[in-house]
């Protein structure tokens, strides 16, 4: 029993008051009141436990009290048990209406008044405890949530949100997380003055775990692209990073694309992502279909590939994460690819921010109120041609046979006329050509087959970088010894004299072996 | 490219015109080769017309003045222009073909 309960009886009737107090008076402390009047104050003043009370009295009647007890937050939740002789159904309806919790009659049967007091003074003890452990939950339920807009307002400053002004090209993009930190990413930014890097992620969960994994991921995507302008290689070493330790077995799904912002020419590849649209200027929609491998962090030891695609004039890249296709509506149906690739299609002339507004604003129409379940992000590139620029770039994909030299060298010499290059700058290069092409294709391949090799060209008034790619054995040439070149003629050794020439004719010469092919990067100036 | 050739009966004189590279490498090594297989012991390479040589001509030039130098013959090139003085300068070939400014000081010496 609880000794420290407060019991309130409030009756016009000092008899039934002496009753009452010698029933309870061992088991609790019983406070008396005569009136009503008496009994609110007392009930204000002194927060009993329980008020056992009359109906039928002068001035206030137990009614009253009982609604004005109500009424007043202070004593709004003290249990209210009517004591009267009224046996009236009626009667009982009234109470119960006005809040009171039971309903004794009188004469009072002690048993039953004492057996009433312990379970209400029960229950109430159960409802206080509940009401306390439900503020100690709101209080950490807003602890966590203030950690949580710090943790969004931290995301969100790690996505970029005021993009570069350039002619040749407009984005925008957006993320709206489900939740107030979202597993999607997007990013971009420069990594060389003419080459653009855009990207897209969205990771396998949602919440907190997700956006630890999203900040990794993107520090990774910064850390790996400084000096690495193949999107193969790229996701290959993110990919490596993830898996490695990834006991969370989290993984992202990401589709990174790197832009010639001059030519238009876009390197990408696809790790398991939604595949973008190309909405093209002179009108419809393309899907860009290639994969490049599955999600990333998943399996250590993948060697991603990419592909190439050229925009135009006008048209607009939309990379978007499953949150917009798989928005749903209240049947559960799908937003899907379809409904973008038609919302894509109306689109003419929408710059990427109205682009994406447009689509937002689709999804939430379609949702029409259903809760966003994923995290929804959108990202839209682009592209504006300057045709002046187009002959400073040469891009050719040679295959493995001597003679494609004179092709290459016959494409330099018209586009090295379009910056006035001198001519023994002109002379030395195809000569570096010569050496470093009949080289790849003598020595790289150790089948029959046919192989590409990538050249690219980029010219400036007074500089060029020349970049040629093949996917044969992993040779450095530029790690080889130089000739003796103070030899006599009969200890003259016949080898090695293309790559010294190349050296010296070039300013710089680089090699890099990325995602399965050796990148020869040579530049100079005049 | 284009090879002639000039039967200067002491000497033999070998004009080239346009690149010597990996592609018109081997043709020059035949003409080279013909002339040294017919007996002729003093070549000199006329170099006027010649635009550029990559390490492809120079292993042709190397091979050719190996076999003259051992049969005391010798092979001397004239008429470079700054290109190909430059590729001579730095594979060191300067220095183990004697080098003329002109066809008649070539043919002189």
């Amino acid at each position: 029993m609880d000794r420290s309960a407060v019991i309130l009886a409030v009756d016009d009737t000092p008899e039934n008051l002496d009753v009452i107090k010698g029933l309870l008076a061992t088991d609790y402390q019983v406070r008396v009141a005569p009136n009503g009047q008496i009994g609110l104050k007392i009930a204000k003043a002194q927060q009993p436990d329980i008020i056992l009370l009359d109906i039928m009295m002068p001035g206030i009647d137990g009614y009253e009290v009982c609604r004005q007890l109500k009424a007043d937050p202070e004593t709004a939740s003290i249990p209210v048990i009517f004591l009267t002789a009224k046996t009236d159904v009626a009667d009982e309806a009234a109470g119960f209406e006005l809040g009171a919790c039971d309903y004794i009659t009188k004469p009072v049967n002690p048993t039953l008044l004492k057996a009433r007091v312990q379970t209400h003074l029960a229950l109430k003890q159960n409802i206080d405890r509940l009401e306390d452990l439900s503020q100690q939950l709101a209080a950490a339920k807003g602890k966590m949530e203030d950690e949580l807009n710090v943790g969004q307002r931290i995301q969100l400053s790690m996505l970029p949100t005021s993009p570069p002004a350039h002619d040749n090209f407009d984005i925008a993009a957006t993320m709206r997380a489900a939740r107030q930190v979202g597993g999607d990413l997007y990013d971009y930014f420069f990594i060389t003055p003419r080459l653009f890097c855009v990207c897209i992620a969205d990771i396998s969960d949602k919440g907190v775990p997700a956006s630890l994994f999203m900040a990794v991921t993107k520090t990774l995507l910064r850390a790996n692209s400084t000096d690495d302008e193949s999107t193969a290689s790229i996701v290959t070493r993110i990919n490596d990073a993830l898996a490695e330790d990834n006991d969370a077995a989290m993984f992202a799904t990401l589709f990174l694309a790197i832009i010639d912002i001059q030519s238009g020419e876009m390197t990408y590849t696809n790790a398991g992502h939604n595949k973008p649209f190309i909405r093209r200027q002179q009108g419809g929609v393309d899907i860009i279909p290639d994969l490049h491998g599955p999600v990333a962090g998943a399996m250590e030891g993948l060697a991603y590939g990419e592909s190439h695609i050229t925009l135009l004039h006008g048209d607009t890249l939309l990379l978007y994460t499953d949150g917009v296709s798989e928005a749903m509506d209240k049947d559960d149906n799908l937003y899907s690819e379809e409904r973008i690739e038609a919302l894509l299609a109306s689109q003419n002339n929408a710059s990427p921010q109205q682009m994406i507004e447009h689509i937002i604003a689709s999804v939430d129409s379609f949702a029409n109120d259903v809760e966003q379940s994923d995290d929804i992000t959108l990202l839209a590139f682009k592209f504006n041609h300057h045709e002046e620029d187009a002959s400073h770039q040469i891009q050719l994909r040679l295959v493995n046979q001597l003679n494609e030299i004179e092709r290459l060298s016959n494409a330099f010499e018209q586009a090295a006329e379009s910056v006035d290059m001198p001519m023994d700058v002109q002379l030395k290069t195809n000569l570096v050509f010569d050496e470093l092409i009949s080289n790849i294709v003598k020595y790289a391949f150790d089948d029959d087959a046919e192989h590409p090799i990538w050249v690219a060209i980029d010219l400036a008034p007074h500089r060029m970088t020349i970049t040629i790619e093949d996917d044969g054995l992993p040779f450095n040439p530029f790690t080889r010894k130089d000739p003796d070149i103070q030899a006599s003629i009969e200890e003259r050794e016949i080898g090695g004299l293309g790559i010294h020439l190349v050296k010296e004719m070039m300013d710089q010469v680089d090699y890099k072996r990325q995602a399965n092919k050796n990148k020869l990067i040579l530049s100079k100036t005049w | 490219m284009k090879i002639k050739t000039i039967d200067m009966h002491d000497k033999q004189i070998i004009c080239l015109d346009g690149k010597v590279d990996t592609n018109t490498a081997p043709e020059f090594d035949s003409a080279l080769t013909r002339l040294i297989e017919s007996g002729s012991q003093q070549i000199v390479a006329d170099f006027e017309k010649l635009s550029f040589i990559s390490s492809a001509g120079l292993r042709v030039l190397l091979a050719a003045a190996k076999k003259l130098k051992a049969t005391q013959g010798e092979l001397v090139v004239c008429a470079m222009n700054p290109t190909v003085a430059e590729v001579f300068a730095i594979s060191g070939f300067s220095t183990i073909l004697r080098v003329f400014d002109d066809r008649e000081s070539a043919l002189a010496g």
